[in-house]
């Protein structure tokens, strides 16, 4: 049922004239994911950095806080960027996006990773000043650091994956994978 | 005089004998010489030695790779803009330029000695392509003129005094060639992909 939603709904942004537009532009495209690409120097580079102090690797003589205050808005407006741009690259080519099993996997490790980022905030608030000069943040921080890093490795790598075709429609016929894959087609054919 | 010369400046001074090398072998078209000579050895890197087989045959490993040679410049990026931008008295004006400076170099130079070996084994996989693109041959050349840049003169530089007594338009000057060396060597390889 999933599935067939947002086919559909991937089918419709298609058949929009900016959708075709986008794609047919060759520097358009290019431009665009260009951009999205460079934009991870600020946006995970910054997170990074963060996620290394809480864990001791990084000037552990500077306040965690200060660390993470001061980079917080480069971050956001790296990762606003990296969405915009993001949202324009599945505009662009939505069927076959959506039909992409690493496009999925990386949507869900994103909200995992956002999740992550959400409880990460509010234990860093809630022991703030009890440890902010302290070279290695505390344990449950530098186990959301952790996770962080590996949920944006997770992120980048399957971000990386979506545009080679290991796992497409027409090459695979487990219907396990054809359903995670969003293969609409090919599982009522078989 | 010209030993103490030689001994403060000792880093620089080998860059710019280094860059007048480039300049003389340039002009005597040394380069253009030994450009057909290369072509063996690249082919022989794609087709014969265990990376180029490695990433030509498996294309998960050669996507994983790459992958990691994204997050490595992400890390790359994040220290530059970081430390530059501290230079430029835009963030963290409340941390020491020189406690920010040494405390994220060794961050950097990790993540630069992983960015080159998985740069490697990428250009590996497309040698015989990347061969006859010149964006491949202006990277490399930037990434060169980069690394010689912070090791040679950006860090000698801001190790060598308190950042206070360094002319602040030296500073300047410092942080926006660093920011646009960088940004050139992610740019010029997301060019390599296009091409």
């Amino acid at each position: 049922m999933i599935n067939e939603l947002l086919l559909q709904f991937a089918q419709w942004l298609e058949a929009q004239s900016y959708s075709q537009m986008l794609l047919a532009g060759y520097y358009s495209y290019n431009w665009v994911e260009t951009t999205h690409v460079l934009t991870l120097m600020l946006s995970i580079g910054s997170l990074f950095i963060i996620d290394f102090r809480m864990l001791g690797l990084i000037l552990p003589n500077v306040p965690a806080s200060t660390i993470a205050n001061r980079l917080h808005k480069p971050m956001i407006i790296g990762f606003a960027i990296m969405f915009i741009t993001g949202f324009l690259l599945v505009y662009a080519k939505p069927v076959e996006t959506v039909q992409s099993l690493w496009f999925r996997i990386k949507m869900i490790l994103l909200v995992c990773a956002f999740i992550n980022a959400w409880i990460f905030n509010a234990r860093l608030k809630a022991a703030a000043g009890s440890w902010d000069m302290d070279p290695v943040a505390p344990k449950n921080l530098r186990t959301g650091a952790i996770i962080s890093l590996v949920l944006w490795c997770g992120v980048v790598t399957m971000g990386r994956y979506i545009p080679y075709d290991w796992v497409d429609c027409v090459n695979v016929e487990n219907p396990t994978i054809l359903w995670a894959t969003g293969c609409v087609e090919q599982l009522q054919a078989l | 005089m010209f030993s103490l010369l030689l001994n403060q400046y000792r880093r620089t001074l080998i860059l710019f004998l280094v860059l007048a090398l480039i300049i003389i072998l340039e002009m005597v078209q040394f380069r253009a010489a030994i450009y057909p000579g290369l072509l063996p050895i690249f082919e022989w890197v794609k087709y014969s030695s265990w990376i180029g087989i490695l990433g030509t045959t498996y294309g998960s490993i050669y996507a994983t790779v790459e992958a990691g040679h994204l997050l490595s410049m992400a890390t790359i990026g994040g220290v530059v803009l970081a430390t530059d931008l501290r230079l430029l008295g835009i963030v963290f004006r409340d941390v020491p330029s020189e406690t920010l400076t040494r405390g994220t170099h060794k961050v950097f130079k990790l993540a630069l000695v992983v960015a080159i070996l998985t740069g490697i084994f990428c250009a590996a996989g497309v040698a015989d392509k990347v061969y006859y693109m010149q964006v491949f041959w202006f990277k490399m050349l930037v990434l060169a003129a980069g690394s010689g840049f912070v090791f040679f003169i950006k860090q000698p530089l801001l190790n060598s005094m308190p950042h206070a007594q360094i002319n602040p338009w030296v500073l300047r000057l410092l942080a926006i060639t660093s920011i646009l060396i960088w940004f050139t060597v992610a740019a010029t390889g997301r060019w390599i992909g296009f091409s």
